[in-house]
This record gives C-alpha cells, sequence and structure tokens, in this order.
C-alpha cells in the first residue's frame, strides 16, 4: 500500500490497534527476535517444544490464580464447561510421566482478574520448561544463560544481565531487607505477630502466605534485584505449592527471579509424591471455596502421572512479555504486546 | 467511608494514621500469589511527605470525599501555574509538584478541577481527552520506518507538547489527545 491509500484509509477512521502497533513497531520486532532466540537456545540445549491444549477442563488450582471459563460445543451442541489453561504444567507433568525428559511449552497462557496493563495482561505469553533428572539449580544456570544468549544475540549490551547474577535464600532474603530471622516466623502464628509487629493490620485469619507476602510485598520486592537479577531460593515449606521440600523439612525448593522490582519466573525441583501433591491440592480447593473463587475438582489424571512416576525433575515458568519490558525497558507490558487487552476491549 | 481497593485512585484522599494522603499514583496488582493489593503512592497533605502503601481486599480504607473546584488555566510563570476560579475571581499559584503530570496538558484558558482541601487546592484534575491545534506538523517521508513504524509522525502541539500523530496530518489541524496516556485519538473536523 502506498502513502497515498495509506493516507485515503486514515482519513476514515480512528484506529486505535494499528496505531498502537505502529507506536510500538520497533519493541515488537524485538519481541518476536526473542520468541526466536528462547526457542535457538532451548534446542541447542536438546529441549523438545511441545504443544499443550489450552482449553483444558481441570486448572491449577492456585488460590490466588483465576482460570476464564469457557464453553465448546459439540456437533450435537451439547455443552461442554472448560477453561482456558492458567500454566500447561499438568498436560507437561502427564508428558513427562510417559518419558518424555527435556520439553518446554513456549505460548499463551491466561489469567481471569487481572489488570489490563502495567505489569499484567488476562493473555500473556509463558515459557514453560522441565528438565529430567535435575534440581532447581540446574534451572537457574539455564534462565541466566537464556538471559545472557539474549543479551548478546540482540546486541542489548545490558551491562546488569552479564554480571554475575545474585541468588540468596529467602532466610538471607529475609534478613537483608526486613531484618529478622525467617526461621523464627515460618508458621502462621509467629508470622502473624511479626505483621502487626511491623505495623500492618492483618486479620487473625489470615492464611501464612497472606501475611508473608504483606510484609515482601511492601518490604521485599520493591527493593530486590533493582541492579543485578536476583534468585531468592527456598521458600517457606507451607508456600511450597508444586515443589518438593528441602532436606531440612523446613523450606521448599523453589525460587523466584527479581529484577528491577518485577518478578520474571518462579521455578521449583518439582514434588514427585502422588498423594502429598493430592493433600495439597485439595487444601488449596478448600481455600478457593473459602475465598468465594471458582470452584473445579482436583484433575485426577494429573494425580496419576505422579503415581506413574515423573522422576525427580524441575520445572520453571518464566513470563516472556516481562521479560521482554526488561529488554525494551518498559514500565508496561501494553507497549510490548501486539494487541493488549486495554487497547481490544476499553 | 470505608472504601475498596479498586478505589484507591490517583486524585482520592485517604486518611491514614490520623493525617490526609492524597493518592498520586496507584497501581493494582494480582500477583498470583497471596490475595491481590493495589501499591499506592501518597502525599500527606498536611507535611508534604510521601509515603507509598499496600492495600489488600480486606483492609479498612479511610477514603474522604473532597470537594472540587473549576478553575481556569491562567499562565505559567517561573516555577508556578496560575489558575482562577470564574465564580469569585479568586486565583492560585500552584508549585508544579502539584500540578504534576497535568502540566504538560494545560493550554491557555483551559478549564480543569481543582481538588480542595479546606482553602487550598492539593491537587488538579484535567479532561480524559482535550482538543489542541498543531502548530508544527513535518511532511510525512515516504517509507520512513526509522523510528517508530510508518503511520505515525511526531507533531507539536499549541501548548509546546510533542506527541505522535498520523502521518497525514497537517499544521493548523486540531486533534484529540489522551491526556492519561498522551495518545493521539481522532482529527477534529472544523
Amino acid at each position: 500500500m502506498n502513502t497515498l491509500n495509506i493516507n485515503a484509509v486514515l482519513r476514515k477512521i480512528s484506529m486505535k490497534h494499528i496505531y498502537h502497533i505502529d507506536n510500538n513497531f520497533k519493541k515488537l520486532n524485538t519481541h518476536f527476535a526473542i520468541l526466536k532466540l528462547i526457542r535457538e537456545f532451548l534446542w541447542r540445549e536438546k529441549f523438545v517444544e511441545i504443544e499443550a491444549p489450552i482449553i483444558v477442563r481441570l486448572p491449577g488450582q492456585e488460590p490466588n490464580i483465576q482460570p476464564i471459563p469457557v464453553i465448546v460445543k459439540d456437533e450435537k451442541k451439547k455443552k461442554f464447561k472448560g477453561f482456558l489453561h492458567t500454566s500447561p504444567e499438568y498436560t507437561m507433568k502427564k508428558m513427562l510421566a510417559t518419558g518424555f525428559e527435556k520439553i518446554f511449552y513456549l505460548g499463551k497462557c491466561f489469567r481471569d482478574e487481572e489488570s489490563f496493563g502495567g505489569t499484567h495482561n488476562p493473555e500473556f505469553t509463558m515459557l514453560e520448561w522441565y528438565r529430567q533428572n535435575a534440581s532447581y539449580y540446574n534451572l537457574m544456570d539455564d534462565l541466566e544463560n537464556l538471559s545472557k544468549f539474549i543479551n548478546k544475540k540482540l546486541k542489548f549490551n545490558n551491562k546488569n544481565i552479564d554480571k554475575k547474577w545474585l541468588r540468596l535464600t529467602m532466610r538471607e532474603v529475609w534478613k537483608k531487607y526486613v531484618g529478622v530471622d525467617l526461621d523464627e516466623y515460618l508458621d502462621q502464628a509467629s508470622m502473624l505477630k511479626l505483621c502487626r509487629k511491623l505495623g500492618y493490620k492483618p486479620q487473625a485469619t489470615e492464611e501464612y502466605e497472606e501475611l508473608f507476602y504483606r510484609i515482601f510485598l511492601n518490604k521485599v520486592e520493591p527493593f530486590i534485584g533493582k541492579s543485578v537479577p536476583t534468585i531468592a531460593y527456598e521458600f517457606p515449606k507451607c508456600m511450597a505449592s508444586l515443589s518438593k521440600e528441602t532436606k531440612d523439612g523446613k523450606y521448599a525448593e523453589r525460587f523466584e527471579l527479581y529484577y528491577q522490582g518485577i518478578e520474571l519466573a518462579n521455578v521449583y525441583t518439582e514434588l514427585n509424591e502422588a498423594e502429598e501433591q493430592k493433600a495439597r491440592l485439595v487444601k488449596e480447593r478448600n481455600v478457593r471455596r473459602k475465598n468465594g473463587s471458582l470452584v473445579y475438582d482436583v484433575d485426577e489424571e494429573f494425580i496419576d502421572a505422579l503415581r506413574v512416576g515423573i522422576g525427580n525433575c524441575a520445572g520453571g515458568a518464566l513470563g516472556v512479555d516481562r521479560l521482554v519490558m526488561i529488554f525494551t525497558m518498559d514500565k508496561n507490558i501494553d507497549n510490548v504486546l501486539g494487541l493488549p487487552m486495554s487497547k481490544i476491549f476499553k | 467511608m470505608a472504601g475498596s481497593i479498586s478505589e484507591v485512585k490517583k486524585g482520592c484522599v485517604i486518611k491514614h494514621q490520623g493525617d490526609l494522603f492524597l493518592v498520586t499514583d496507584s497501581r493494582f496488582t494480582n500477583p498470583g500469589k497471596g490475595s491481590p493489593f493495589v501499591t499506592a503512592k501518597m502525599k500527606s497533605i498536611t507535611k508534604g511527605k510521601s509515603i507509598e502503601m499496600t492495600y489488600k481486599p480486606v483492609d479498612d480504607i479511610e477514603i474522604v470525599e473532597v470537594q472540587n473546584q473549576r478553575l481556569q488555566y491562567l499562565y505559567k510563570n517561573g516555577g508556578f501555574y496560575s489558575f482562577m476560579n470564574n465564580d469569585n475571581y479568586e486565583t492560585y499559584e500552584l508549585e508544579e509538584e502539584i500540578v504534576g503530570d497535568a502540566g504538560k496538558y494545560l493550554k491557555d484558558g483551559m478549564e480543569v478541577y481543582g481538588v480542595m482541601y479546606e482553602d487550598r487546592v492539593i491537587a488538579i484534575s484535567i479532561a480524559p481527552k482535550m482538543q489542541y491545534k498543531v502548530v508544527d506538523a513535518p511532511p510525512a517521508v515516504k517509507g520512513d520506518t526509522a523510528s517508530s513504524g510508518r503511520l505515525l509522525k511526531e507533531v507539536t502541539l499549541e501548548n509546546g507538547l510533542i506527541v505522535k500523530a498520523p502521518i497525514f496530518i497537517k499544521t493548523g489541524e486540531t486533534i484529540l489527545i489522551n491526556t492519561d496516556t498522551g495518545e493521539y485519538c481522532e482529527r477534529i473536523n472544523e
């Protein structure tokens, strides 16, 4: 289309969508180049890219992650209630149970009740990857190497990403930013006391995780990883979710990656004991019910995958749009998305 | 008035530890771990000190109702913006800090709302969309994809603000700008 034709079209209407894309032309090119490099990096490491169904019947039970419901009809117009997946985790673990060893998913995930813009968009791109015979330490290396690979290939020359990343246990993190020994605050009662001592006004019945994050989100997250990407590992045991306990039984082999005040990735040495996993999911389901969130059954097929055995593996999830924001130095996720929800619906 | 976290927005006033705070910025986050929260940057109305607060849905938030007064923007002199209340001809000289980001969208004679506390203007709010005359629009260069794409170019508005607008926009035309994002909305046909 030549300039004359473009002018003729542009005069007719206000084109919010096309202007958004045009305005972020360069950043989108960066976004797509990063997708290509993630694949190149993982293929070089002998990972297999898998596909997972986006529509599932039974999504994850995480109490604070809300799936988007969908209804699918078959050829007789019989209705089936499902959800857009919030993560491909269950599907990928079912694959691990059958002998897949190094796999990744690079694609869309969906979460309801998120802000349109900022660091969230209800539809976002996730890299989820699993390594057999590995622990979360191997995935720390993966993340660091992948980021440095992108930094070099796209010639960003981001000096902070090139530095050796910081790896701190949560206990060290709390000592540094909150000034307390986390070992003494590993149950609800002690954490509640600490919250009140620090001037927060939680309710007496709040879950441990809620209390933990009241402090963490105020005292730690804004400050951690300001200059160099920082991995915080070993989470309190009751925040294990789908991860394995540490040897001393106090913590869980889970880490998160922080940089510039943004959480980029969440990684586990995967829990492989079926009954323990089931118990945790049932507990989370009860929290969902208590919170008035959507309630659905625990995916028994996922528990069966653990019964069959997923080996000793580690898996992680990286927010790809956020990684792009780091490289393009954007504060708003909308600027790195082709069409963010805010432009589609608002 | 007890508020919910969705009411904690830029421009609202919150009573916190016996002091009144103006919210200067707010951000909603659903981190997927722990319940959602809103992070508010707030400035003490009496002491001027800024703090950051995080509110959870279960928290008691005391939102204070404030009066808004219609004001007309007159001019900028040194570091101060002058406004007048056309009903009583009261004038206000406001520091850049109070006017904040809205400052770049002001133009002579523009009507705004002043958020009042006692006899003071503690913040101003402007219409979400405003019209501006384009005073400088370079001719579009065909195939110019160096900076962004091919559909937008930088134009200068009557108040000196530079925004991106479609390449067909010419000097002397009037365009509508979103004063929240600084983005072009549409051309006004006169």
